[in-house]
C-alpha cells in the first residue's frame, strides 16, 4: 500500500521517490527469492520424506504440512510408483529398498528406542525395547534403520 | 524358528555368547539377545517374551536350579543350558524333554542314579477295608495282623530310602563349584560343526581365563584346558614365518606364551602392575611398610632401576625387557612367589596391539562392572559386548583404562581395611 501511493505520487511527477520504489521493489524480489527457495527447499524434503518413511508418513509430519505440500507429496508418490512398476519386468522394481549394496541376507541390530512389538514376515512378533539385540532379515529392517529406531551392528 | 539368548552377566558368558552368535548367523538362525544378571531379570525377560519364543538358550544361568518350577513354561518350550555353575540341580539333569544341558562328554558330574532319588508316587496308605464281612475272627485277626506287619515294614522301607536320599542330595549339593567354561563348550560345539574360527578359538581362551583369573577353577583343570586349547591354537596358527606364507600383518595371531602373572603389565608400568596384581600384593604384603621395602629389595635383586621400573612398560629399556621373565621368576622364587608365571595365549593384529588373554578379561569385566551409569543397566553389557570385537579397539581401551582404575581402588580399599583393623587375621 505504501509502495503503490508512492508509486501514484511517483507518476504524478515527485522524481525524488523512485529511490525509494526501486529499493522497495529490490526489498519485495528478495523476500519473493526468499520465499521461494523456501518453499523449494520444503519441497525437497518432503521427497526425500517419501524414500525414508514409505508411502504412508506418520501424523506428526502430516500435521506441518499444507494441503497443496500434501497433494503434491501424493502426485510424487504416483509418479514414483508408475515409474518402478514400468522399470524391472512384470512386478516393477522397489528402488526404496537395499539403498546400499546388501552383504548378506540377515544382519545384526541393535534396537536404539523403545518401539514395541514389531512382526516380521512369519507372523511372530519382536519385542522391539532399548538396547535389545535381533538377528532378522534385512529387507524387514531396512525401514527402521532410517529412521533411526534399529542400529545396524558389523560383529 | 527363532530363539531367545539369555546370557549372564560374566565374561565367559560373554564369550560363549559371542561364538554362538557367530555360529548362529553362519546358518541364518534368528535370535533375540536380552542379558541377564540375576534370578529377577531372568525371570522377567522370560515372562516378557514366552509369548514370542518356543526354544530358549541360557548361557552361564540355570543349570543349579529347577528351571522348571521357578519358570513355569508352557509344554512345547525348549530349553538349551550351557552353564558351567556346578552342581547341576538333579531334576534338570532327569529331564527329558524340555531340557537340554550342552556339557562336555568328559566332565564328570557325578550325578546321584535316578533310582535314589526319585520314585513314582505310590498310594503307600492302603486303606485297611480287610474288615471284609463273612469271616471268622480269628481268622480276620491274622489278616489283621498280617497286613499291619505289612504296612510297618513299607513304611520303614520308605522311611530309610528317604532318609538315604537326604544324604545323597546333601551330599550331591553340598559345595558349588565350576566345571569346564562354556566358552569352551561353545567351541567344542563350533569344532564339530567345522565352522570353528581363529576368533572363536580366541574367545574360547579368553572365557577360560576368565574362569582362572576370579578364581573358579583349580591350577590343574586351568592346565588341562590350556592343553586342549593348545592343540586349536597349533592347527590355526601354525602358518610358517617365511617370506612366502606368511600372513599379513593385519590377520589375527594367536600365540602360546609362558608369561607373568601381573595384571596388564604390558598397557602399565612394571612397578604399579607389581602393586595392583593381588597376587604380589598379597605376598609382598604391600600395605605395610616392611612390605614396601620388600618390594625395593625384589627390584634391586633383579638390577631394575626405580626411573625405568615406573614409566610405561613399552618405554623400559630392550636391554632390560629381553630376559625379563626369567629374571622375574628367579627373584620372585627367592621371595616366595612360585607361581609368578602361568601358561597363557596373547593375540596379535596390525603393528600395535598386542594383549594377553588376560588384559582382555579385566578390561572386559570392568566395562561391565562400570558403576558410572550412562544409561539403563544393560548398556554396560552391551559395551563389554562389543569391546571383544576386533573392530572396537577403542571401547577395549576404555575398558584397560577401568580396569587399572578398578585395580587400584581394590588394593586401597583392602590395604586401607586391613591398616584400620577392619580384617585382622586369626
Amino acid at each position: 500500500r505504501g509502495s503503490l501511493s508512492s508509486r501514484s505520487e511517483a507518476k504524478s511527477g515527485r522524481t525524488d521517490l523512485i529511490f525509494l520504489i526501486r529499493f522497495r521493489h529490490c526489498c519485495l524480489l528478495r523476500n519473493q527469492r526468499c520465499i521461494l527457495a523456501y518453499l523449494y527447499d520444503r519441497l525437497l524434503r518432503i521427497r526425500a520424506l517419501r524414500w525414508e518413511y514409505g508411502s504412508v508418513l506418520p501424523n506428526t509430519i502430516q500435521f506441518h504440512m499444507s494441503a497443496e505440500e500434501v497433494e503434491w507429496f501424493n502426485r510424487y508418490k504416483k509418479s514414483l510408483a508408475t515409474y518402478m512398476r514400468s522399470v524391472g519386468g512384470e512386478e516393477g522394481l522397489d528402488l526404496t529398498q537395499d539403498i546400499k549394496p546388501p552383504k548378506s541376507l540377515y544382519i545384526e541390530v541393535r534396537c536404539l528406542r523403545d518401539y514395541g512389538e514389531f512382526e516380521i514376515d512369519d507372523g511372530t512378533t519382536v519385542l522391539l525395547k532399548k538396547n535389545s539385540q535381533h538377528f532378522l532379515p534385512r529387507w524387514k529392517c531396512e525401514q527402521l534403520i532410517r529412521q533411526g529406531i534399529l542400529e545396524h551392528i558389523l560383529l | 524358528q527363532r530363539v531367545l539368548l539369555l546370557v549372564a552377566s560374566d565374561v565367559d558368558a560373554l564369550c560363549a555368547c559371542k561364538i554362538l552368535q557367530a555360529l548362529f548367523q553362519c546358518d541364518h538362525v534368528q535370535y533375540t539377545l536380552v542379558p541377564v544378571s540375576g534370578w529377577q531379570e531372568l525371570e522377567t525377560a522370560f515372562l516378557e517374551h514366552k509369548d514370542q519364543f518356543k526354544y530358549f538358550v541360557l548361557i552361564n544361568c540355570g543349570a543349579n536350579v529347577d528351571l522348571l518350577e521357578i519358570l513355569q513354561p508352557e509344554e512345547d518350550t525348549l530349553f538349551f543350558v550351557c552353564d558351567s555353575h556346578r552342581p547341576i540341580n538333579v531334576v534338570n539333569v532327569y529331564n527329558d524333554t524340555q531340557i537340554k544341558l550342552l556339557v562336555k562328554q568328559n566332565d564328570d558330574l557325578d550325578v546321584p542314579a535316578y533310582d535314589d532319588i526319585f520314585r513314582d508316587e505310590e498310594d503307600e496308605e492302603e486303606d485297611s477295608d480287610n474288615e471284609s464281612n463273612g469271616s471268622e475272627p480269628s481268622e480276620k485277626r491274622r489278616r489283621f495282623e498280617e497286613d499291619v506287619i505289612e504296612r510297618t515294614m513299607k513304611r520303614r522301607q520308605r522311611r530309610e530310602w528317604e532318609a538315604r536320599r537326604r544324604e545323597i542330595l546333601f551330599d550331591y549339593e553340598q559345595y558349588e563349584y565350576h566345571g569346564t567354561s562354556s566358552a569352551m563348550v561353545m567351541f567344542d560345539l563350533a569344532w564339530i560343526m567345522s565352522k570353528d574360527l581363529n576368533d572363536m578359538l580366541w574367545w574360547a581362551i579368553v572365557g577360560l581365563t576368565d574362569q582362572w583369573v576370579q578364581d573358579k577353577i583349580t591350577q590343574m583343570k586351568y592346565v588341562t584346558d590350556i592343553g586342549i586349547l593348545q592343540r586349536h591354537v597349533s592347527r590355526h596358527n601354525h602358518r610358517n614365518e617365511d617370506e612366502e606364507n606368511s600372513l599379513s600383518i593385519d590377520c589375527m595371531r594367536i600365540a602360546f606364551e609362558y608369561d607373568l602373572r601381573l595384571a596388564l603389565y604390558q598397557h602399565w608400568s612394571l612397578y604399579e602392575s607389581l602393586c595392583n596384581t593381588s597376587y604380589t600384593s598379597a605376598s609382598l604384603k604391600l600395605w605395610s611398610v616392611q612390605g614396601q621395602k620388600r618390594l625395593q629389595e625384589f627390584l634391586a635383586d633383579m638390577g631394575l632401576p626405580l626411573k625405568q621400573v615406573k614409566q610405561k612398560f613399552n618405554s623400559m629399556d630392550m636391554s632390560l625387557k629381553e630376559n625379563l621373565r626369567e629374571m622375574i621368576e628367579e627373584s620372585a622364587n627367592k621371595f616366595g612367589m612360585k607361581d609368578l608365571r602361568v601358561q597363557t595365549f596373547s593375540i596379535h593384529f596390525g603393528f600395535k596391539n598386542k594383549f594377553s588373554a588376560s588384559d582382555i578379561v579385566y578390561a572386559t569385566a570392568s566395562l561391565m562392572e562400570n558403576i558410572e551409569k550412562e544409561g539403563p543397566e544393560t548398556t554396560n553389557f552391551i559395551k563389554a559386548l562389543d569391546s571383544l570385537s576386533r573392530g572396537n579397539l577403542d571401547k577395549l581401551h576404555l575398558g584397560l583404562d577401568l580396569a587399572k582404575k578398578q585395580l587400584r581402588a581394590i588394593q586401597q580399599t583392602v590395604a586401607s581395611c586391613i591398616c584400620t583393623n577392619l580384617v585382622i587375621s586369626q
